[in-house]
């Protein structure tokens, strides 16, 4: 159903309505299939999540009002700041390499290599396939005994590493597999704010003697900024949100070191069955993320203008 | 002029070299799939298929649902496709054409639903579905996918972009508004239809996580959960794991292959919003 502010908005100004025109009518009833799904799916769940959070609730229907009292014992919860870590940990790793690697891709992909055209799918296409055939592949070339890495690594003479069963590694890995999965997703939506870059300005600044690096560092990434902002924000919010990559490729382990945030949720929900104790912490992740997001925008968005 | 020259063969080698790199991977999971699982894990490496054989092929397709779940992402993509443009396409004309109370309002609150994460919904939404008695039902799948507020951006965008003259010629004919919307609004939007078909099926096609909590039995997954749990039942079987990835991989590369421009416009689009 319609938020009850559109009704109250709609009966104020049916009547300033010529006769006969039929926009107020006509605009509700196309918005009304979406804002059907939107509100069962979207709307219902966000609000109902919340009250979950306050309850004691398991499976079967055992529930019981226990106010704040899960967000208490969150606090309290070693698993819970464990795990929120290794999220963090995540973000700090990948966003920075993602950004700058997606950053490095478009200025491939929009020079005058005649690669670029080839350059341009073969960054891009990682990205296609999904999630769990990257990380099942990744965890096939990062595994210990056989895999591909670790015979390059012995080719030159190293010793084998547990890319996902070292504790120093294995978010590293988890990060790699990422990296090469969606760098050509920054590539694209930074590629597309490079071609809107007018060439003149770089080909004024060349006859003023500029080198390649100064017009990428003077001219490229200021203009660039608004791009950079949206990629930063898009990516910080995809980070946060990780969870298929460590689940298939190390199960959260070594010894719970790399469990990211949505798994602890997920294992305390459909695990152990603690819903209330899982809504409690999913709306925390909601919490940081939104928190993260206005941060970014206000102290990086504000200078677009 | 001719070190310049040398120079871009450098640096056209050296690019060259990092894209066969960068496509390694792949190339490595269609040789596993390709070798003994004896090759696999013998302490000799070797690097091609010595013996090639299609034996990890014919093992994936009969002894396990690898084709079931792939009908089943081919289901619940194609449906959600379909109806996110069922449900997209009218509201975002809305948006763009009709003048009604509320419209930017409304429109707002949609956008801000893009800043909510799926995972914050995925226990209400289990209780949900379950109440519904839906848990291990293909619909569940998609249902709570088809709202997708950036393809209302998208739509409305391209929408504002087709002339109002249009419209009041065919109003001064005694057109409906969904005469208009079908005969002339879908045919004009038909580019835009399509990115915004393809973000909802890319979309639809790789989650994981719902699908992981919504299907309990092995014959109900979709494909990446299905490959997740290779993982889990055939642990060291890696030469059967790689089968079964490439051909998850068969329709998404066929897909993009087709697309190609369309999906890397859609991902541009949501990027010029900013």
């Amino acid at each position: 159903m319609p938020c009850p502010c559109l009704h109250s908005a709609l009966k104020r100004q049916s009547g300033l309505m010529i006769p006969g025109n039929k926009n107020t009518r006509d605009g509700l009833l196309f918005s009304l299939p979406f804002l059907i799904v939107f509100s069962v799916f979207m709307l219902y769940p966000l609000g109902f999540g919340l009250v979950i959070s306050f309850f004691k609730w398991g499976i079967l229907g055992d529930v019981q009002f226990v106010g704040l009292n899960n967000y208490i014992s969150l606090f309290k919860d070693d698993k819970f700041y464990s795990s929120l870590w290794h999220t963090f940990e995540f973000v700090l790793i990948t966003t920075p390499a993602l950004l700058v690697l997606g950053f490095l891709f478009a200025l491939i992909v929009t020079s005058r290599s005649r690669l670029k055209k080839t350059a341009e799918n073969v960054f891009f296409i990682p990205y296609i396939f999904s999630m769990t055939v990257v990380s099942t592949l990744w965890a096939w070339i990062m595994q210990k005994q056989y895999g591909l890495l670790n015979q390059i690594v012995m080719a030159f003479g190293g010793k084998e590493i547990g890319w996902l069963t070292d504790p120093k590694w294995a978010m590293i890995s988890v990060s790699v597999a990422t990296l090469w999965w969606t760098a050509g997703f920054n590539m694209i939506l930074m590629s597309a704010g490079i071609k809107q870059i007018s060439p003149e300005v770089y080909e004024s600044a060349s006859i003023d003697g500029a080198s390649y690096l100064q017009g990428v560092f003077k001219i490229t990434i200021p203009l660039l900024k608004p791009t950079i902002v949206l990629c930063l924000i898009l990516q910080v919010i995809a980070s946060f949100n990780v969870f298929g990559q460590v689940y298939v490729m190390t199960g959260g382990g070594p010894y719970g070191m790399t469990r990211v945030l949505i798994q602890y949720i997920y294992e305390t929900g459909f695990k152990y069955f603690k819903m209330g104790y899982s809504a409690a912490m999913s709306y925390i992740l909601f919490f940081i993320i939104m928190a993260a997001s206005v941060i970014q925008y206000i102290a990086l968005g504000r200078s677009k203008e | 002029m001719r070190k310049a020259r040398n120079n871009s063969l450098i640096s056209e080698a050296l690019l060259g070299l990092l894209l066969l790199a960068w496509l390694f991977p792949f190339v490595w999971m269609v040789f596993t799939s390709l070798k003994l699982e004896n090759d696999v894990v013998s302490k000799t490496f070797s690097f091609f298929p010595r013996n090639a054989t299609l034996a990890n092929y014919t093992k994936a397709f009969k002894s396990t649902y690898i084709l079931r779940w792939m009908l089943n992402s081919f289901i619940t993509s194609a449906s959600c496709m379909i109806l996110t443009l069922a449900v997209d396409a009218p509201i975002a004309y809305a948006f763009a054409k009709i003048k009604f109370p509320g419209r930017n309002m409304l429109f707002w609150v949609i956008m801000a639903g893009m800043m909510v994460p799926f995972q914050v919904l995925i226990i209400p939404l289990y209780l949900q579905f379950n109440s519904y008695g839906l848990i291990n039902h293909l619909v569940t799948v998609y249902l709570p996918r088809l709202a997708l507020p950036i393809g209302v951006f998208i739509l409305k965008q391209f929408f504002e972009g087709i002339p109002d003259a249009l419209e009041e010629a065919a109003f001064m004919d005694g057109a409906t508004r969904l005469r208009i919307f079908i005969g002339i609004i879908i045919p004009l939007g038909t580019s835009a239809l399509a990115t915004v078909t393809i973000l909802s099926f890319i979309n639809c096609w790789n989650d994981f996580l719902w699908p992981l909590i919504a299907m309990n039995d092995t014959e109900r997954y979709t494909i990446t959960v299905g490959i997740a749990n290779f993982q889990g039942t055939h642990g060291t079987q890696y030469s059967l794991i790689m089968a079964g990835a490439v051909i998850a991989s068969i329709p998404q590369f066929i897909f993009y292959v087709i697309f190609r421009k369309k999906i890397i416009a859609g991902i541009a689009m949501t990027g010029i919003k900013g």
